[in-house]
């Protein structure tokens, strides 16, 4: 044993009670989730429970997360670059703005999305009044699978891209302003200064809000369960229909455990990123 | 100014992004209901405002035991961060990073297990331990979420305070524990009273817990979700109100503390 780690023993029974607690509330739950899902209810092995979610729309549940998530994560990483360009600059009234830009972050999801749920009706709603004012006639906002789709992204994006906002903004300061004296002198516009300058320097940090954000992004649950309840299925909402409609809980364990192995894909990716840097 | 064209409209754009759901709420809960709910195309502005949504609310439907359960939750999980965030968070700043970076990912992990996998899985174990439907097993889980939080927050603060105060401390003679309770926690205090705060926060907010560990004793998230599902829209719009003041307060204060890295899990530095 080196010295040096002799030396961390003390510390480490400070870290225990931690550890202790994550592993007994956490880890041993999902492990014996994923165990009894593979349980018949008389205690037999069995594929059964597998082989009964296909049955429910576990195919559809899987491709609405992923479309729901790519889609809000995209308006998310458009709106936050467009906040966190502003808050670069220096301007009257900049601190207020950077309180309006943070104001989603204190309110609860449910309250965001009973906010969303009043302006997308299916009949009439706020967005509707607006459409009307346009000269536009009104849209039932769940007609369809991408539509209502659609409304659980925009909910999301507006809950959520205060995270994305923080992130950027913590690599656009980071981006050294001489570079863009520099251009300018050469002439590059706006745009092309945004191109050349803002968007290289900002790879490692658009990626890192990327994954971060794509972890949660698959977890929404009281949002889409609000605006859409569990049709169309997200994977959360999927569980959750399971486990409060079926007799027993093995189903719902055994949709819960795809969600768990779909999540450990960018779990591994999350922890990858971050032993790089 | 004229350049700057781009930038204010910028501004207004965003700002009226972020306020307008905020802003309905506000119509709906302060109308009546002919002019938001009942109105097929409701008008943008408020006409004839009123009270009468709120004392109806309150007056017809129960808000103190789901307010007083979900503050009751908050504060137990708020408690439970911080007694486990501070030693964990010392320990984590003083480990060498080779230890302390392994353990920092495994607390990680638990910040990014889907919610409705853990909590399923512990109902039925709760039902046996008749934890189920209780505020104790409730904040429990719910520290799931805040304790990342409590532990990046405490392992910033702790970090800050060189260890060279330590050090002397001990050669002055002073003994581990009272170095600990004199000059470690009062330096810290802010740090652990935003960690406390934070927490209590997000335990405010949560739902995918509270919604299946305790569907029968609901908090106030879960209250209001039930008054929409049931139809008493203007009740959950005027609990929702009432629920966000707290938040939104407590969000304004901290925001120095609610920066990207601690949000994003510690993975930006």
């Amino acid at each position: 044993m080196k010295p040096t780690d002799r030396r961390d023993i003390p510390y480490l029974f400070f870290v225990l009670p931690a550890i202790i607690y994550v592993g007994y509330f956490a880890f041993y739950p999902s492990f014996s989730g994923v165990y009894r899902s593979f349980l018949s209810p008389h205690g037999g092995f069995t594929l059964n429970n597998y082989d009964e979610l296909l049955y429910y729309n576990l195919g559809a549940a899987i491709l609405n997360t992923v479309i729901v998530s790519f889609g809000a994560l995209i308006i998310q990483l458009f709106l936050g670059l467009v906040v966190a360009s502003i808050l670069v600059w220096e301007f009257r009234g900049k601190k207020l703005f950077s309180t309006v830009t943070i104001i989603p972050m204190g309110i609860a999801t449910v309250v965001a999305a009973i906010a969303y749920s009043f302006i997308f009706e299916p009949r009439g709603g706020y967005a509707n009044t607006l459409m009307h004012a346009l000269g536009l006639g009104g849209i039932n906002w769940y007609s369809n699978t991408p539509l209502s789709l659609l409304v659980v992204m925009i909910a999301d994006s507006w809950k959520n891209t205060p995270i994305f906002t923080l992130i950027l903004l913590a690599g656009l300061s980071s981006i050294p302003r001489d570079l863009y004296h520099a251009a300018a002198l050469d002439g590059a516009g706006v745009l092309s200064r945004f191109v050349h300058v803002t968007l290289p320097n900002m790879r490692k940090f658009i990626a890192i809000a990327l994954i971060i954000r794509g972890v949660q992004e698959f977890n929404i649950f009281a949002l889409p369960l609000i605006l859409i309840g569990e049709h169309p299925p997200l994977l959360t909402t999927f569980v959750y229909d399971l486990y409060s409609t079926s007799p027993t809980v093995y189903i719902s364990l055994a949709a819960a455990t795809i969600l768990l192995a779909l999540m450990t894909v960018f779990i591994a990716l999350n922890i990858a990123m971050g032993g790089r840097r | 100014m004229r350049k700057n064209i781009p930038l204010w409209v910028g501004v207004a754009v965003m700002t009226a992004y972020f306020l307008f759901p905020l802003y309905v709420l506000l119509l709906i809960a302060f109308n009546p209901a002919k002019f938001t709910i009942e109105a097929l195309y409701p008008p943008p502005i408020f006409k004839q405002p009123t009270l009468n949504n709120f004392i109806l609310a309150f007056t017809q439907y129960n808000f103190v035991s789901p307010f007083l359960r979900s503050a009751s939750v908050a504060t137990l999980v708020g408690i439970f961060s911080v007694a486990l965030g501070i030693p964990a968070g010392y320990g984590l700043g003083r480990l060498s990073s080779s230890l302390a970076y392994p353990l920092l990912v495994l607390v990680l992990i638990t910040n990014m297990m889907p919610g409705i996998v853990v909590a399923v899985p512990i109902s039925t174990e709760f039902i046996r331990l008749r934890l189920f439907n209780s505020v104790l097993g409730l904040a429990l889980v719910q520290t799931l979420v805040t304790l990342p939080l409590a532990i990046f927050i405490m392992q910033g603060t702790f970090s800050s305070i060189p260890r060279e105060v330590e050090y002397q401390a001990r050669l002055d003679g002073g003994r581990f524990r009272s170095i600990i309770t004199r000059i470690l926690i009062p330096v810290a205090l802010p740090g652990i009273i935003a960690a406390f705060l934070i927490s209590w926060m997000f335990s405010w907010d949560e739902f995918t817990y509270a919604v299946i560990l305790s569907p029968i004793k609901p908090t106030l998230p879960v209250e209001i979700y039930y008054s929409i599902t049931r139809g008493n829209l203007l009740t959950g719009v005027a609990f929702s109100l009432i629920f966000t003041i707290p938040v939104i307060v407590l969000t304004v204060a901290l925001q120095r503390y609610l920066k990207g890295e601690y949000l994003s899990g510690g993975v930006v530095r």
